[in-house]
């Protein structure tokens, strides 16, 4: 199969980072805007690896490919911190609806009992 | 220069798998990386600009460290500060021995480390997606320390922190894409060389000046700013001011100064400048009308800020090229120094009164009086009052404003003084009323007021050694 | 034509797919579509001939980000309703018959469509044949200690920013877990007995599979991010299935894990600047060994934040 057009690629991938963006800002669900961030991340590696793509002789660029990995990488990590911490927001903003929570605020931090020693 | 990242990262990670140890990590960090930085101040005055090539092979397709005058004074200044934060830290942190401030505590030095790290990376790298992976990792330890606090503001604060740092440092990302593309390297010099004018750069360049002044918080992308740093712990609320925002300031010096300075046209400049210019305003205006101490100093960092973006106008001719650019950085250290100080004392503040609200902070030099007169050296500094640092910078400003003929650089600096001045002694003259019974509840260790006096003494005698930064600055700079 | 109808499919279906995975007004149903969408990036990364990043891609892109945000959908959907019996303020969608709100929505969209002609038109002035790092790369393969390229930029022509990379993953287990306690899944496989014996003999092999890929990554696609991400779904399986809690109870033997890859790679780097005076610059014709501990450490520490990411904070009694 001969290589696909790398301009392309790149068009869809400055789409998704447009797309992206706009749901980052319009949207107010934590959820979404974390899932708009990724869209975002994956439009710019889909650009790098068409250019990658571009400069393909013999081979396409391994640099933009280790670049991207790279990336991904670091979008799971921020994706892990983020959702944790949209976690905690939403935990509080639940807890403000009910006048008496379930458990009490300082329920998610303390020490590890595991490291008594 | 190696022990400069490796030094505090290898720390990180022992801090964690050994929380007791934390304190003693930090300290370890320090004294590698003080060494570091004083014997690379010694190669630089000595032998000019040094490199590394990491790896061992080279740009473009190895990664090449830069240490020239500009980066050094900011590692040092990096030091100095962590330094100072490390040893208010420990007192500050060991407040109540409750669970939560156990919990603070263990996770407070590897981030803090983290954030050591990423800042020494920044500084020294001259690859853009290197320096993108610095960035993340700046901007992750910097909102995971705010969200140490726990309490609600803090975690809001720190999640709209994390959602504008993560876009702006995505279209940064995207902008090295496009640099990539047109230029086949990534490498700061290389791009220099190879950089056509033309509709790929233009937009890349946009790009990731976008995101940097996101992350520089510029009017009008600064609005994340006054809630994350005024609700973060008091430390970290000062190496935030002090140092991280400045991390995106001076990579934007990196790439239209020295990868793209053929952009650098007026209207850039001119931009630049008026964008700067309304920080002032603005930042000064609402630190005016804030009710708490915190918030106050935060918005006083959004006006602070907008001195440093003076520098891009300033930076067109030729005469006062060099004396702008040395005014916009010894501010910038000076700022460093008094906003640290400022946030340490707040810290004392909340320590002892339980808050921060200005209006009933009557007698904090009865009471603290060394915290009261470290916050009085401190303001003498962000007024810039001589000798101070802050003086000496917005001096170097003006002159070259007015030897470019740019008169209203001189009357937004004076405009900001002024303001500065007045949000200043809003918070003195309540700090030498007669204290009010029953507002001072807690004593606060000597160390804590100590150190934050120290650095408000540096910021006042930085304008003394003024000299000495000059003579660093020029080398590796951007001039012929 | 067939192939060129192909990527026009695939590009279509891709920018559809994003544009519905974050509009859906059903957010379990955009969440899906997020995950689907991650598929078929994947697939657009072969087409791009980058198979090293399908990998990633399938693993970690989709499969672990995925997982995350839906967990995290399934735990916050819980908490609303315990809260109130209604959705949350937070859960609210953009749905809001606001006027102002749709008319900031009309102007968002305007600009976001005139930065998307921007970028279009920046990125289609760039050279059609990019020089690219290629032959700079393949000159320098002997000497990179590996035969896949995309390895040898990763451990040794850029290993610095991997270096900068493992520490990212490091800080990002250090502030999720400053941030909460991880919730265990419901074990309910106890009772399953034949599913769970199942599983004792996928998990070793999923945790060789790991390690095949990381060996064979110096070669071929493959590697410690992919072996890692394997490494983190055999983890993610053992935490639904109840295994290897204990295990994972021993906080420091856990944090040693987690912090291996930063440890080695930053002791070696620092060895190997006593040695040869370069940072991170192996000893001339011992790259591949070097290489190898390095990632092997990496493997562990990737393969184990990854999966205890899908925890959600950190490990510890309920």
């Amino acid at each position: 199969m001969p290589d696909a057009d790398p301009r392309l690629y790149l068009l869809a991938g400055l789409a998704l980072f447009a797309i992206g963006f706009y749901s980052l800002v319009v949207q107010t669900h934590l959820l979404r805007r974390i899932m708009a961030l990724n869209v975002m991340g994956s439009g710019v590696f889909l650009a790098f690896l068409a250019l990658a793509l571009k400069a393909a002789a013999p081979m396409p660029d391994p640099v933009p490919h280790a670049m991207v990995l790279t990336g991904i990488v670091v979008a799971v990590c921020a994706t892990g911190l983020a959702l944790a911490l949209a976690d905690r927001v939403q935990a509080l903003e639940a807890n403000e609806e009910t006048p008496a929570p379930e458990e009490p605020p300082s329920a998610e931090t303390g020490s590890e009992p595991e490291d008594a020693g | 220069m190696s022990g400069l990242i490796l030094g505090p990262l290898v720390a990180a990670a022992l801090a964690f798998t050994f929380p007791k140890r934390g304190r003693g990590m930090a300290w370890a960090a320090a004294g590698v990386v003080g060494i570091a930085v004083l014997s690379l101040i010694r190669a630089v005055l000595g032998g000019g600009v040094q490199s590394h090539r990491v790896s061992g092979w080279g740009a473009p397709l190895g990664i090449d460290l830069r240490a020239d005058g500009l980066a050094v004074l900011l590692l040092a200044l990096t030091a100095l500060i962590a330094v100072a934060v490390t040893g208010y830290a420990a007192p500050y942190l060991r407040a109540a021995d409750s669970p939560e401030a156990r919990h603070r505590e263990r996770y407070f030095w590897p981030l803090l480390l983290f954030l050591w790290t990423a800042l020494n990376a920044l500084f020294l790298s001259r690859d853009l997606f290197n320096l993108y992976v610095a960035l993340e990792l700046l901007g992750f330890a910097a909102v995971a320390l705010v969200a140490l606090e726990g309490k609600g503001d803090a975690l809001r604060a720190a999640l709209r922190y994390l959602f504008v740092s993560l876009s702006a440092s995505l279209f940064y990302l995207l902008g090295v894409a496009l640099v990539y593309g047109q230029c086949a390297t990534v490498d700061l010099a290389l791009v220099a060389e190879r950089a056509p004018r033309g509709p790929a750069l233009t937009v890349a360049l946009a790009l990731m000046t976008g995101g940097l002044i996101a992350k520089a918080a510029l009017f009008p992308l600064h609005f994340w700013l006054p809630p994350a740093h005024a609700n973060a712990p008091a430390p970290v609320s000062a190496l935030l001011s002090a140092l991280v925002v400045k991390g995106a300031f001076y990579l934007l010096l990196r790439l239209w100064f020295e990868a793209l300075p053929v952009f650098h046209t007026p209207a850039a400049a001119r931009l630049f400048g008026m964008l700067g210019a309304a920080a002032i305003l603005w930042g000064s205006i609402n630190a005016l009308t804030q009710s708490r101490l915190k918030l106050l100093i935060a918005y006083s960092t959004v006006a602070q800020l907008g001195y440093l973006f003076l520098v891009f106008p300033l930076m067109t001719g030729r005469d006062g090229r060099f004396g702008a650019w040395c005014g916009g950085l010894l501010l910038l250290g000076a700022h460093a120094c008094a906003k640290t100080a400022m946030f340490l004392v707040a810290g004392n503040i909340l320590r002892a009164a339980g808050h921060d609200r200005i209006r009933e902070l009557a007698g904090i030099a009865q009471v603290l009086p060394v915290s009261a007169f470290a916050l009085g050296l401190a303001g003498v500094s962000l007024v810039g009052l001589p000798p101070s640092g802050g003086f000496a910078g917005k001096w170097l400003l003006l002159s070259a404003g007015l030897r470019e003929g740019q008169w209203w650089v001189a009357a937004v600096i004076l405009v900001g003084s002024l303001l500065a001045a007045a949000y200043i002694m809003r918070v003195m003259t309540r700090a030498f009323a007669p204290a009010v019974p029953g507002t001072w509840v807690r004593p606060v260790p000597p160390i804590m007021e100590g150190t934050a006096l120290a650095l408000a003494l540096v910021a006042v005698g930085m304008g003394l050694a003024g000299s000495w930064f000059v003579e660093l600055l020029w080398l590796g700079g951007p001039w012929p | 034509m067939i192939p060129q109808l192909l990527d026009g499919t695939l590009v279509l279906v891709v920018v559809a797919l994003a544009w519905r995975a974050l509009n859906d007004r059903d957010l379990f149903r955009g969440v899906i579509e997020f995950i689907a969408l991650g598929l078929l990036l994947a697939m657009a990364w072969l087409r791009l001939r980058a198979p090293d990043l399908a990998l990633a891609e399938a693993a970690v892109g989709s499969g672990l980000t995925g997982a995350l945000i839906l967990s995290a959908l399934v735990r916050m959907r819980r908490r609303e309703q315990a809260a109130a019996g209604q959705p949350a303020g937070v859960a609210t969608g953009p749905w809001a018959k606001d006027r102002a709100k749709n008319f900031s929505r009309v102007l968002l969209g305007a600009l976001s469509v005139a930065m998307l002609g921007t970028l279009a038109w920046a990125a289609l002035s760039l050279p059609a044949k990019a020089r690219g790092l290629t032959a700079e790369a393949l000159a320098r393969l002997p000497d990179s200690g590996v035969t896949n390229p995309v390895t040898a930029v990763l451990l040794n022509f850029r290993a610095y920013d991997t270096l900068l990379e493992i520490g990212v993953l490091l800080l990002a287990i250090v502030g999720v877990w400053a941030l909460r306690r991880g919730e265990w899944p419901a074990a309910d496989l106890r009772e399953r007995p034949l599913l769970l014996s199942l599983l004792r003999w996928v998990l070793p092999l999923l945790a060789v599979g790991a390690g095949y890929l990381l060996w064979i990554g110096a070669s071929a696609p493959g590697g410690a991010f992919q072996g890692g991400a394997l490494l983190a779904g055999a983890l993610v399986l053992a935490l639904l299935s109840g295994l290897g809690r204990r295990l994972l109870r021993r906080g420091r033997l856990v944090r040693t894990g987690l912090t291996i890859g930063v440890l080695v790679f930053g002791v070696a780097g620092a060895v190997a600047l006593g040695w040869t005076g370069g940072l991170l610059q192996y000893p001339t014709g011992q790259a591949g060994a070097w290489i190898l501990v390095i990632e092997a450490a990496a493997l562990v520490s990737i393969g184990l934040t990854l999966g205890l990411l899908y925890l959600g904070g950190r490990p510890g009694e309920k």
